[in-house]
């Protein structure tokens, strides 16, 4: 019995070497089982060390409640907003800068998501160079990419902007694209391939169709997050919202400021209702999800295809005059009709083309602006690395500033995501309402743009850590609560079910097999969401949150501290790794 | 009509052996085809017809031993050389493989890729001849009306139909079959065989397909090759094989593929 067992399972992973057939299938408490809670013991730890190491206490607290309770009372009746003329110019000129900056980040990772993806690299050393670009881009921060190209443009330029989103977007849209390309249905692509398709044909006619959705998907979620961090971009002085916002508070204008923040927080909440409705229209094309829009088309697909069933039996193939088809019947047909799906297709494109016309024309982008003689000395002066000024010591120290604000506010988003999100799941949840309620909370708090809060904590309270500790901890639970309810919804449900059978409570029931079968999913969401949190605590420190990022802001601006830059970047990257590896760690030893 | 011709072996397979170091695919395989032939490879599950169909196109490589397809040696082919052989051997999947957000006419399309240089996307990316061509395949295979319609949108045997009107598209001189029918209901699994087998009589191809069903095999190919563990255990023309005879050979007379199967297994121990 144990024998056959033993054999079919064998039979089911052929690339593992079969068990050995004595071996009873028990899990055994593995070194690395052990070791890899200790590992998480540990993360947590720094957690609690960096909560604690914040100076959080009842005295800032009175400063900070004092100070935002004096700016609320001065500046409550004194806001003021830009007229509607510059209204719009700005507003044109901030989206034209992120619809470029995504729409160049869009274009480069198609061929080095390529490059990355497992099962498209045309060679190991291209897969690892792919991934490097992805890595390294992500690492450096857009607001360094705009301080240290905006060198080589004439002053007010957007260029820098573009490019600073251009380049830093690569990292994440790339990451995200090559992952779908490795998870697509190979068959097609075989198909393709075993009718002689060169790799390039392969790719094109069976892989891009298959991921076609979700690139465009990523790169609305990546445009969604740049227009969030314009108003970053706009302290490195990248001209729209964020550098009016900027220049107001520079001038203690804190009305105006203010007025513009708000403006900046309604342009984020309306962009992501339209780019998230986008989104879910392209799944709706593609209905394989489990979200309630997928089950529709679903449905209605089936409906469709039960209606031509008898159709396509009528049209019996033995019917059918074999060969010699006549070919005058068919030019009739070599046009294709306005079918729904077309018209939506194209209507689409054309909006596409449209918005980005508009944000070339926004954006005023003008080769003029390029300085040629500035081009090669800015280029090479990243070379050769160098501690620069600082020294080893203070940049290390500051790094660990930036890892604890990013595991303070990490440890801190997932006690209230792990408690709302439960609640989000629909097996978790005692009822619908609450289930529902949880849903609404958890999309609330993923519409705050939690980088402009940072921002407008940092400049009403003061500079230093906790406002960015704070922003990125209410921030990360709206992500990670939605990450956390939509794992445990996908839980197996055999587990819940012979508990419930056997007279558990919902507590126990949760407790023994919710929570168990989704923690490995919850270990690695937390991380993904510390990596983010150290790239956005890097980003908050260029402004004011201290950190590795204020050495970083302090040495892009200018040429000769340039190999510093570099060198921040490089233990930027290792940090990034060396997360990403322990990620993968413990995605491997409890999956 | 193919059985007056003098035989001509488009496929020549000599002692292959396809060892994936977890599991033995092959073991020793030889097996010729003659232009026109119509080979049926039956099997259980795990008995090595996939991996035996794909080494025909050369998507594996024998790990010893010579597979030899319309005189070309397939495992020495360079890239280039393989793709043009492989665009004169089409091939059929069990689960269709279409690509599911491109319409029929589009995915009939790609199975020219090999006619044409440079890559492909978009129905106006392929000569106008081309289309005209795809047009009058998925006329030939009864689905002309769906052209525009999403491939995932057909039924499972409508799918299949749309796969062998890619193949056609190929001008093909072999055509390889992977269990074409083993995910349709018997209805579409009837239709999809006839069209196989009128199609290989009109166009003069070889035919190599891989079945579950012995039921099927029996009624429908010239010859029939039996695999058991990467292993050729029988080789037989079809027309010494009456039915009755066939269940002589398999025991007593069995109800469903299953038992079928597991009697043919029987046999071929
Ligand atoms: N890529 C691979 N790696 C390892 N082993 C493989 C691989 N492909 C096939 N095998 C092994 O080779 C043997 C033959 O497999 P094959 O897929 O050819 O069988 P089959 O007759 O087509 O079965 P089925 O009817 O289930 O499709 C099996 O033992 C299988 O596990
Ligand atoms: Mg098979």
């Amino acid at each position: 019995m144990t024998a056959t067992l033993d054999r079919a399972s064998a039979s089911l992973a052929p690339g593992r070497p079969p068990a050995s057939p004595i071996a009873p299938p028990r899990r055994r408490v593995s070194g690395a089982r052990v070791a890899g809670w200790l590992a998480i013991a540990a993360l947590l730890g720094f957690g609690v060390y960096s909560i604690g190491g914040l100076g959080l206490d009842a005295s800032y607290l009175a400063h900070a409640s004092a100070k935002l309770s004096q700016f609320f009372g001065q500046t409550s009746n004194t806001i003021t907003f830009p007229s509607p003329a510059d209204l719009a110019y700005l507003t044109g000129l901030t989206l034209g800068v992120v619809v470029l900056g995504t729409l160049v980040a869009a274009l480069i990772s198609v061929p080095i998501a390529y490059l990355a993806a497992a099962n498209t690299a045309p060679a190991p050393w291209l897969r690892w160079l792919g991934r490097a670009i992805g890595v390294v881009t992500r690492a450096v921060p857009d607001v360094v990419l705009a301080f240290s190209v905006s060198l080589m443009f004439a002053l007010g330029s957007t260029i820098p902007g573009v490019i600073a989103i251009g380049i830093h977007s690569i990292g994440m849209i790339s990451k995200l694209f090559a992952d779908a390309i490795e998870q697509i249905d190979e068959g097609p692509r075989t198909a393709i391939r075993a009718a002689g398709g060169s790799p390039a044909q392969q790719f094109w006619a069976g892989v891009f169709p298959q991921v076609l959705p979700a690139w465009i998907a990523t790169v609305l979620h990546r445009f969604d997050i740049n227009v969030r961090g314009s108003a970053i971009l706009g302290y490195a002085g990248v001209g729209g919202l964020g550098y009016a916002m900027a220049l107001a508070f520079h001038q203690f204008d804190y009305g105006r400021g203010f007025g513009i923040a708000i403006v900046i927080f309604a342009l984020c909440v309306a962009l992501e209702i339209v780019s998230s409705t986008v989104r879910r229209a392209l799944l709706g094309i593609q209905p394989t999800g489990r979200g309630l829009g997928d089950r529709i088309v679903r449905a209605a697909t089936k409906g469709r295809r039960a209606a031509d069933a008898p159709a396509g039996a009528s049209a019996r193939p033995t019917a059918v005059a074999s060969s010699a088809a006549p070919p005058a019947d068919l030019t009739g047909l070599l046009r294709r009709p306005w079918t729904r799906d077309r018209v939506r297709n194209t209507a689409w494109v054309v909006a596409a083309l449209f918005f980005v016309g508009l944000a070339i024309w926004w954006a005023q982008i003008d080769p003029n602006q390029i300085m040629w003689p500035q081009v090669a000395p800015v280029l090479s002066s990243f070379w050769p690395p160098s501690f620069g000024s600082a020294g080893a010591a203070a940049v290390f120290t500051a790094l660990l500033e930036t890892l604890q604000v990013a595991f303070a506010a990490a440890l801190v988003s997932l006690v209230l995501a792990l408690a709302i999100g439960s609640f989000a799941a629909r097996n978790v949840a005692p009822n619908g309402w609450v289930r529902g309620v949880a849903r609404v909370v958890l999309t609330a708090l993923r519409g705050i743009p939690e980088l402009i809060v940072a921002l407008f904590l940092i400049v009403i309270v003061g500079l230093g850590a906790i406002p960015a500790f704070v922003a990125l901890a209410i921030g990360g639970v709206g992500l990670l609560g939605k990450l956390i309810a939509d794992s445990f919804e996908e839980v197996d449900a055999g587990p819940e079910r012979a508990l419930t059978a056997a007279g558990a409570t919902r507590t126990q029931r949760y407790a023994a097999a919710t929570l168990p079968q989704g923690a490995p999913a919850l270990i690695g969401h937390a991380l993904y969401l510390v990596d983010t949190n150290v790239r956005a605590a890097t980003l908050l420190g260029a402004v004011g949150a201290g950190g590795i990022g204020y050495y970083l802001a302090l040495s892009a601006p200018q040429l000769d501290l340039h190999g510093e830059v570099t060198t921040l970047v490089a233990i930027l990257v290792v940090v990034v790794l060396a997360l990403e590896g322990i990620a993968a760690w413990l995605r491997r030893v409890f999956g | 009509m193919s059985t007056t011709t003098r035989p001509a072996p488009v496929i020549r397979v000599t002692g292959v052996t396809k060892d994936y170091g977890s599991a033995v695919g092959l073991r020793g395989v030889d097996l010729t085809v003659n232009r026109g032939e119509v080979v049926v490879l039956l099997g259980l599950s795990g008995s090595g017809k996939s991996t035996l169909l794909r080494h025909l196109d050369g998507l594996e490589r024998p790990s010893s031993g010579e597979v030899e397809v319309l005189g070309e040696s397939v495992p020495r082919l360079r890239a280039r050389q393989l793709r043009r052989l492989r665009g004169r051997v089409a091939m059929i999947f069990q689960q269709f493989e279409l690509v599911p957000s491109l319409t029929v006419l589009e995915n009939v399309l790609t199975g020219a890729v090999g006619q044409l240089r440079g890559p492909r996307l978009g129905l106006g990316s392929y000569p106008r001849s081309f289309r005209l061509r795809a047009l009058a395949h998925l006329e030939r295979v009864g689905l002309l009306a769906r052209a525009y319609d999403r491939a995932d949108r057909l039924s499972g045997g409508q799918q299949q139909r749309v796969a062998i009107a890619r193949a056609l598209m190929q001008d093909p001189e072999i055509l390889l079959a992977d269990e074409p029918v083993a995910s349709l209901d018997p209805e579409s699994s009837r239709q999809v065989m006839a069209l196989i087998r009128e199609i290989a009589a009109d166009d003069g191809l070889t035919v190599v397909c891989s079945l579950h069903q012995v039921d099927l095999a029996l009624g429908w190919g010239d010859r029939v090759v039996g695999l058991r563990s990467g292993e050729i255990v029988l080789d037989t023309p079809t027309a010494g094989l009456s039915k009755t005879k066939a269940m002589e050979i398999y025991g007593r007379v069995t109800t469903s593929t299953a038992e079928l199967q597991l009697e043919f297994t029987g046999a071929l121990l």
